[in-house]
């Protein structure tokens, strides 16, 4: 479903090229819920980024014929001094969304903002942002999900909330997940993609995976 | 849940300037001036700055009303810098929004110079009532020519601003360049006075410069006795081709680059 083709990704420091990626050709296969494992700093974000097309690599291509969500990170696009209604609007004619009102309302109802949607976002708390940000992005159907430890937002409640909307998703579409909860990877992946040392690997059995990670 | 429509490039482009242009709606004014402050405030300046300058040239320079002269120099001018500065800084304003795929470099510099000619527009249109109230024999001989040059000093102006823009993100220094490059603009741009008044051994500094072109030549469209010396519409054409040619060059070549720095 998404192909890596002669990857390549660094980033120039003072010290040389840090690289992430080098010279790789991956498939992501199709239909299974994905988790990305690594340590830190070796590049689990960026290649998440660049999966969802917000980064490049230096050289080769990323290619996919599936529809990709953004990375639901805390509050990805979210301007503070628009209301919530006008971030929504913003986001779903960015994304395309055929029915904006329709979109609109379901936001709302979602993220549980009430009248605070028409306030703007710096009155909101920390919370209620990450809440309309991770709204924003399960209101729309993509086809595969990208998920940065998101279902961290919010309360209990919320987490809940959110914990089932996902669920609901990965019947029909994929999700693919960075996070260093364990137990939040065995609740939604099946198998893992490891990041060592600018190579990807491929684990069918996620528990094969983790053990290894555990290793790194 | 939403459905989401398929589009082809360009209805996804349009898509992204337009939100992107509303939402610089929505942020840039939520004060309680709302959208009037980016009318009132060029305005004013404008008017101040023709007026004091109109009232020490006496009625008319070079059969053109002198208010009328300052108004063609300045608007030209405050349009070409925040054209630019819009242009150059819309990158670094828009990085957040990279993250959607959707949104690339290119719609925020269209969707921030786009919006810059917009308010000109109606700032013109304000001044114009302005000048038909305190009765100024405005006269627009050549329409075309005034609106084309126009366009043009916008094209130069938000080339200019992706160059800057891309070139800044690999070299933060560019900046204070920019700034120091542009604070000469108001003195070699034939604002307070026309290429004609200038003794011709001082030609050759200002000459190369589109925008004092672009000022002139509308001018001259405006009001046809103004007698425009040196100047050549076909140097502005060209001036603005090869910026503009320049600029995709940079953008083409660097903007995967300067978004995932």
């Amino acid at each position: 479903m998404i192909h890596l083709n002669n990857v390549t990704k660094y980033y120039p420091s003072q010290l040389g090229n840090q690289y992430i990626l080098r010279d790789v050709s991956f498939s992501f296969p199709e239909d299974r819920n994905i988790a990305i494992l690594g340590a830190n700093g070796a590049g689990k974000s960026t290649l998440f980024r660049m999966l969802a097309g917000s980064e490049y690599p230096n050289s080769g291509s990323i290619s996919s014929s599936a529809s990709i969500s953004w990375p639901v990170a805390l509050s990805t696009g979210i301007h503070a001094q628009m209301t919530g209604r006008e971030n929504t609007r913003f986001i779903g004619r960015v994304n395309g969304v055929a029915n904006l009102a329709k979109y609109e309302k379901k936001v709302q109802e979602f993220a549980e903002l009430k009248h605070k949607y028409d306030l703007p976002v710096k009155s909101y708390s920390s919370g209620m942002r990450a809440r309309l940000a991770f709204a924003c992005c399960v209101a729309i159907d993509f086809d595969i999900y990208l998920i940065d430890e998101a279902t961290s937002v919010g309360d209990q409640k919320f987490k809940r909330k959110a914990k089932r909307a996902l669920m609901d998703k990965s019947v029909s579409a994929n999700i693919i997940m960075v996070s260093h909860d364990i137990k939040e990877i065995r609740h939604f992946c099946d198998s893992a993609v490891v990041i060592k040392k600018g190579q990807l690997n491929f684990y069918d059995d996620l528990e094969e995976a983790i053990s290894i990670y555990r290793k790194l | 849940m939403a459905k989401v429509q398929t589009r082809n490039r360009l209805r996804i482009w349009q898509d992204v300037i337009f939100a992107l242009f509303i939402r610089g709606l929505q942020s840039k004014f939520n004060d309680k001036f709302g959208i009037s402050w980016a009318i009132i405030q060029p305005v004013s300046f404008i008017f101040i700055l023709s007026f004091i300058r109109g009232a020490m040239n006496g009625a008319e320079t070079h059969s053109m009303p002198t208010f009328v002269f300052m108004v063609y120099g300045i608007v030209s001018l405050t349009f070409f810098l925040t054209t630019l500065s819009a242009s150059s800084k819309a990158l670094q304003k828009d990085k957040p929004l990279y993250a959607f795929r959707q949104v690339v470099p290119i719609s925020s510099f269209v969707a921030s110079s786009l919006f810059e000619y917009i308010v000109k527009i109606v700032v013109i249109l304000v001044l114009v009532i302005i000048m038909w109230f305190i009765d100024i024999d405005l006269t627009l001989h050549d329409p075309i020519t005034v609106i084309i040059n126009f366009t043009l000093i916008w094209i130069i102006a938000m080339s200019l601003g992706i160059i800057f823009s891309i070139s800044s993100a690999f070299f933060p220094e560019v900046t204070k360049f920019q700034q120091m490059a542009q604070r000469p603009m108001l003195f070699i741009s034939a604002v307070f006075f026309s290429l004609q008044d200038i003794p011709k051994e001082f030609w050759p500094y200002l000459e190369w410069n589109p925008l004092l072109h672009a000022i002139e030549l509308s001018r001259q469209a405006a009001y046809p006795n103004f007698g425009a010396v040196g100047v050549s519409q076909q140097y502005v054409y060209l001036c603005t081709l090869s910026l503009l040619f320049l600029a995709l060059v940079v953008y083409k070549r660097y903007w995967k680059q300067a978004i995932s720095l």
